[in-house]
Formats: C-alpha cells, sequence, structure tokens
C-alpha cells in the first residue's frame, strides 16, 4: 500500500538538511528534490517537477513579505499592504498547487531571541508580533479552498527546540537558521501529513486498563480503590489522559481494550466510577482476559476488521510492549512512560493519526462501531445470516460526487484496503478531475439500517467506452462488508451500463498485500471470469440486470426507494 | 578539562543527530577512528559545519560554557577533526 514519495523543497533559505533528513530518515524511500536558488516567484510558477510530486513551500517573513521587513526596522506598519502582498502569495502558492499532488507551507515565525517592542509587540498597528500572527491567518484563509494545500504549525516545531531551535552562527555559516532539532520536527510532521495523506494514519488505540487508564489493579483493589481523579495528582494525571483519548476518538481514532484482567471486574470499574471519562460506549471492542495479549489484539483487529499497520498498542509493561512488537511488528508499540503525568504528553507527541480531513463519520465512529455490536448481537438470536441481515433493514443510498461528499469520498479512497477493486490512491482534486470527466461515472454509497447509520462507505467508479464499461472502482468500508451491500453496488453500477447502453460490465481486479477479501468476492458475485488467460478479470453481460439482494433497499439521493434499472 | 568519557558520549550524540541526514551507506561509525574531515571521510561541507555548531551547542549544554570549534583548523592539515579520537582529545581538552 505504501508507495515512494517525492518531495519537492521550495525556500529562501538552505533547505537541504531537511530534504536529507526526509529523504534519510522520515521517509527512507522518498525522492527529493531542491528548487534552484533564488527568488520564491519564479519557482512557483515553474511549478513542481511533476503532478505527482508533493512540495514544502517554507520561507522567511522578512523576505516574502516587504512591508513586514519594513515592520521590522521600526518603519510604520502598513497592514493592507503587508496582507496584499500575503494574498499575492497565496495565490502563488494556489497556481503551483493546481500542478503538485500537496503542498505543505509552514507558518512564518521570528526567532526567539527577537523582542520586538517588548510590551507593545501585540498592540495593533504597532507591534511585529501582532503583524506577524496576521500574516500567518491571512495566509491560511487565503489557501483554505485548496484542498491540496496544508498550512503547518511550524510555532509547535521551535516550541518544542526552546532556544535551541534557532542559530545565527548556523546562518551565517550555511544560510540556514534552524537547527537540526526544528528540521527533525519539521520533517516528522510533513512524513505524518505524507502517511495521512496515503491513507496510512493509525485508526485504533488499544489500551491496557491498570496502570494506563487508572492507577492500581482493579483486580486486587476493586474499582472504589483504583487511582482515577479526585484531589490527587496522580489521579487527576489518569484523568486527564482519559479526556485526551476521548478527544483523538472525536478524531475519528477508535479506542478499544486489551487487558489482563477478569471482565466483569474491569467492566465494572469501566461503568460504574465516577471519575471515568471514557465509558463502555467510547471502545469499539475489548479482549479482558488472561490470554496472551498479541493474540488477544490479533482477534480484535479481525472482529473490527482492521490491519495491524492501523493499530497502536499502549501498555505500562515493557514486556507485554516487546511481545506485540515481536508477535505483530505491524503494530506501532511506542516506548510508554512510568510516570502517569507524561501520559497525554506520550499520546500527543505521537505523529500516526493526522489525517488530511475531518469528516462526520470520523465524528461518530464511535457510535457506528458501538451498533456494530448490537448488529452481532443479534446475529446470535438469529436462525441464519440471510435471516439476520433482513432483520437489519439495511437501506443503501446512492449520490453522485458532490461538494458535500467529496472530503469523504476522498478519505475512502485513500484508507480503504480490503474490498478494494484497483487500490488507486487520489487527492481529492485528482478525484475531483476524473469524476468530471463525460465518459466517466462515479457513485457514492451510503449505508444505514435499523441499528444506525455507517455514512459514506462505499464507491463506485466507471469508465465507459464504446459499449463496454470498465468497472474502475469498486470499494467499500470494511465496517459493512458481508452485508450484500457489495451486491447491491454491482447492481446499481449493471443498471448504470444498461442506462448508458453498454454491453458489458468488465472489472479488472489489481492484487495488493490487503485486497484479497475483494477478489473473494468478485468469484462468488455471479461475474464470470473472463478467458483463462486473462486472470482476474470478471465480466457481466448487461443485456440482463444484476439482481439486487433481497436484504437491502436501493435509494435515490432524496431518500426514495428507487427502480434503478431502466 | 572535560572527562574523556564525557566528550566521547557528547561527540557520538551529534554523531546520531548528523547519522539521520546521511543515507545508510555515509553514516559515521561511533568508533575513535572513523575519519572526519579529510580523505576517507563522509560529510560534505554542510554536513561538517551542521556537526561541528551542533557539537558546540552540546558542549554548551552540557558544561554551561561555550566553546568555538568552527575554525579555520577544521580543514588544515593534523586537524582536530581528522578523526573521531582526536576530536574527543580536543573538546576534552578546551571545555573548562
Amino acid at each position: 500500500m505504501s508507495r515512494s514519495e517525492r518531495l519537492y523543497f521550495i525556500a529562501d533559505f538552505n533547505v537541504e538538511t531537511l530534504a536529507r533528513y526526509v529523504a534519510n530518515t522520515t521517509l527512507a524511500d522518498a525522492e527529493t528534490a531542491l528548487a534552484p536558488p533564488g527568488p520564491i516567484m519564479p519557482a512557483l510558477a515553474a511549478g513542481p517537477p511533476g503532478p505527482d510530486w508533493s512540495a514544502v513551500v517554507w520561507t522567511r517573513p522578512e523576505t516574502t513579505i516587504e512591508a513586514f521587513r519594513r515592520a521590522l526596522t521600526c518603519h510604520e506598519i502598513d497592514l493592507d499592504r503587508a496582507l496584499d502582498e500575503v494574498r499575492a502569495y497565496a495565490a502563488a502558492i494556489a497556481q503551483f498547487a493546481a500542478r503538485a499532488r500537496s503542498v505543505f507551507v509552514p507558518i512564518w515565525v521570528s526567532p526567539p531571541f527577537e523582542r520586538g517592542l517588548g510590551m507593545l509587540d501585540y498592540r495593533p498597528g504597532i507591534g511585529q508580533a501582532q503583524l506577524l500572527a496576521r500574516m500567518n491567518l491571512a495566509l491560511a484563509d487565503a489557501l483554505r479552498n485548496h484542498p491540496s494545500v496544508f498550512v503547518l504549525d511550524a510555532g509547535r516545531w521551535f516550541a518544542s527546540a526552546g532556544s535551541r531551535g534557532w542559530s545565527q552562527k548556523l546562518w551565517y555559516a550555511t544560510k540556514s537558521p534552524f537547527t537540526s532539532a526544528v528540521i527533525e520536527h519539521a520533517a516528522s510532521d510533513i512524513g505524518a501529513a505524507l502517511d495521512g495523506i496515503a491513507g496510512r494514519a493509525r485508526r485504533l488505540v488499544m489500551l491496557d486498563l491498570d496502570n494506563v487508564l487508572w492507577g492500581g489493579v482493579v483486580g486486587e483493589v476493586g474499582w472504589t480503590g483504583i487511582t482515577l481523579g479526585g484531589h490527587d495528582h496522580v489521579g487527576e494525571a489518569f484523568a486527564d489522559f482519559q479526556r485526551a483519548l476521548k478527544t483523538l476518538a472525536a478524531r475519528g481514532v477508535q479506542l478499544a481494550l486489551v487487558s489482563r484482567n477478569d471482565e466483569a471486574t474491569a467492566l465494572e470499574a469501566i461503568d460504574r466510577h465516577p471519575e471515568m471519562q471514557l465509558r463502555r460506549g467510547d471502545f469499539a471492542g475489548w479482549r479482558i482476559n488472561w490470554e496472551d495479549k498479541a493474540r488477544n489484539i490479533a482477534d480484535l483487529l479481525a472482529e473490527l476488521n482492521l490491519g495491524s499497520e492501523s493499530a497502536v498498542f499502549v501498555d505500562d509493561s515493557a514486556i507485554e510492549r516487546a511481545r506485540v512488537r515481536s508477535a505483530i511488528p505491524d503494530v506501532l508499540v511506542p516506548e510508554w512512560p512510568e510516570d502517569p503525568a507524561r501520559f497525554r504528553e506520550a499520546l500527543g507527541s505521537l505523529r500516526c493519526f493526522d489525517s488530511p480531513f475531518l469528516t462526520g463519520e470520523d465524528r461518530t465512529r464511535t457510535t457506528m462501531f458501538a451498533a456494530e455490536r448490537s448488529r452481532r448481537s443479534g446475529l446470535v438470536a438469529v436462525a441464519s445470516v440471510e435471516e439476520w441481515l433482513e432483520s437489519l433493514d439495511i437501506r443503501v443510498t446512492v449520490e453522485p460526487l458532490a461538494d458535500g461528499n467529496l472530503d469523504r469520498a476522498a478519505q475512502l479512497f485513500n484508507k480503504t484496503n480490503q474490498m478494494n477493486l484497483a487500490t488507486r490512491r487520489l487527492s481529492k482534486p485528482e478525484l475531483e478531475v476524473w469524476a468530471a470527466a463525460p465518459e466517466h461515472c462515479l457513485l457514492t454509497f451510503r449505508v444505514c439500517d435499523r441499528f444506525g447509520d455507517s455514512g459514506l462507505t462505499g464507491i463506485v467508479g466507471l469508465r465507459f467506452e464504446a459499449s463496454e464499461a470498465h468497472l474502475v472502482d469498486f470499494l467499500l468500508s470494511c465496517r459493512v462488508m458481508g452485508r450484500h451491500v457489495e451486491e447491491a453496488m454491482l447492481h446499481v453500477a449493471v443498471a448504470q451500463c444498461r442506462a448508458r447502453r453498454a454491453s458489458t460490465l468488465r472489472a479488472e481486479f489489481r492484487p495488493t498485500a490487503r485486497n484479497n477479501p475483494c477478489l473473494d468476492f468478485f468469484r462468488r458475485s455471479g461475474l464470470r471470469a473472463a478467458a483463462a488467460a486473462v486472470e482476474n478479470v470478471f465480466i457481466w453481460n448487461a443485456s440482463q440486470p444484476y439482481e439486487r439482494p433481497r436484504s437491502v433497499t436501493v435509494l435515490d439521493q432524496t431518500g426514495v426507494a428507487t427502480a434503478l434499472d431502466p | 578539562m572535560m572527562d574523556h568519557d564525557e566528550a566521547l558520549r557528547i561527540v557520538y550524540d551529534a554523531i546520531d543527530v548528523v547519522n539521520r541526514q546521511l543515507p545508510a551507506s555515509k553514516r559515521l561509525h561511533k568508533s575513535p577512528d572513523t575519519v572526519i574531515v579529510g580523505a576517507g571521510g563522509s560529510l560534505d561541507s554542510l554536513g561538517i559545519v551542521t556537526f561541528v555548531i551542533l557539537l558546540e551547542e552540546k558542549v554548551g549544554e552540557a558544561f554551561g560554557t561555550t566553546v568555538q570549534l568552527l575554525d579555520e583548523q577544521m580543514l588544515v592539515e593534523d586537524s582536530p577533526f581528522q578523526s573521531i579520537g582526536a576530536l574527543t582529545h580536543y573538546i576534552a581538552t578546551r571545555a573548562m
């Protein structure tokens, strides 16, 4: 799923150290290139080396914005002129971005030793720090509607490096004012952003309980005896860590529990302790027992339909961490501090959750997983899987790509691994361009049932050539796989073929390390395999409709049940 | 005068940082014989200057003192930067 990144650097200082760090540590297989030394604007106008390159555009404010340079020399501040210059700079970046895959723009910072006008430095019309803040906000505002441009908070890199982030000596000697401490933070954030764009962000945090979510061993002291919240600095630290986890869940990262404990005792603490910030409903799943943690993690990942490269495991025991690292190397197992006061910081410093979007589906993912647990418990009570599926009252709403679903569609393109026919990774702008072509048709599928709304979870992309339709994209979130939504999507795809008078639908499966479930589906889908010599190609004669599964109702975007077939 | 082992630790810390900017084949080995400046060295001019200024910072942090290592001596024959061993000795005797 990973691919080699290509990263182009445009800067008004010597940015080679950053390029080297990115190429040799952050993204070890990345190809990097530097814009020729010289002014920024011509470099932006020249564009990137190619459309599949991402870029970092990093400048110093005094060389980019003339009005700011004048303000630094105690000339009167001309805010309007400064903001006009910022907008012109942003427009040049936006034009550059139209030819790049993605662009990262660190905000402008001042050296920590520059005190400006001291107590007046944040006074509007006078202070240089105030002007710089206004310029950064104007830059972010001017670029907000360019989805492939990301303005990065460089202030955090300098705050983390402290007074050692900036070296005048380095500037005089190498024409780079930023020390390795800042460069490493910058490279890590850029790497995390590229990972997020490529769908490599982690989606699940698996947590131990004792001495991770609370202090003490609940099996020994009972839920009333654990250390959590209250007027106690250690209890405060655990409660604060739980709040940070809850915030992470609101970003779309799922939480789960893997703990050596008696399940009833542990769940009683989660349900009843008044200071618990996380309750049972906040967890997508759990394995609380005395089994091997690596096995429990593997089971839980299978239950949640997630790959091990999606998961982070947090445990206070070095032995458990080593065991999981050894047994499931793709799971990220960070070193974990002993002091609970440092837990929140340890979580916050993980750079593996960055995503280029925050969608409604992200915010409600925990609710969706809770609904899934309810569905599964229903499965036990009914006689057959088919009866169970019919009892779910599954409704699939078909919509074309539009402004309102573009973020989520692009996210799905870049995160879906298992039920994914071609595993094309497209950015938002690339997706928009592709869908707009007259010979293309891109449909999104929202899925809901009586337990809840799973959101936009499926996409079909078709390309029409003469009398043949090609199923270019067929992807479905793992959260709704196996409920006949796949067949409903094929039903809609064939209906589109028939409406556009295509005689056949042709689907070519492109294998990856993770999408075998998709191949399994197409093998049992009823589509016939093409000639034996042509592997992984499936054909449907579109003179015949593809039957809609009985358990699924297909709706149009107005919510009306539709007979899509002409 | 600084303890030799402490000086060596500081040099190795700086090597760790610089190595992260180098391809695997060019990384500096943490050994007294490793060449920093001169024939057989794998750092280019940007790498050398970055390394030396980093060393200055680290010595300053560890001992609350300043040392100036970035000067013409870096590039002359018998430079203290010829090897890690020579550099460690140089730092240990210069940092008071």
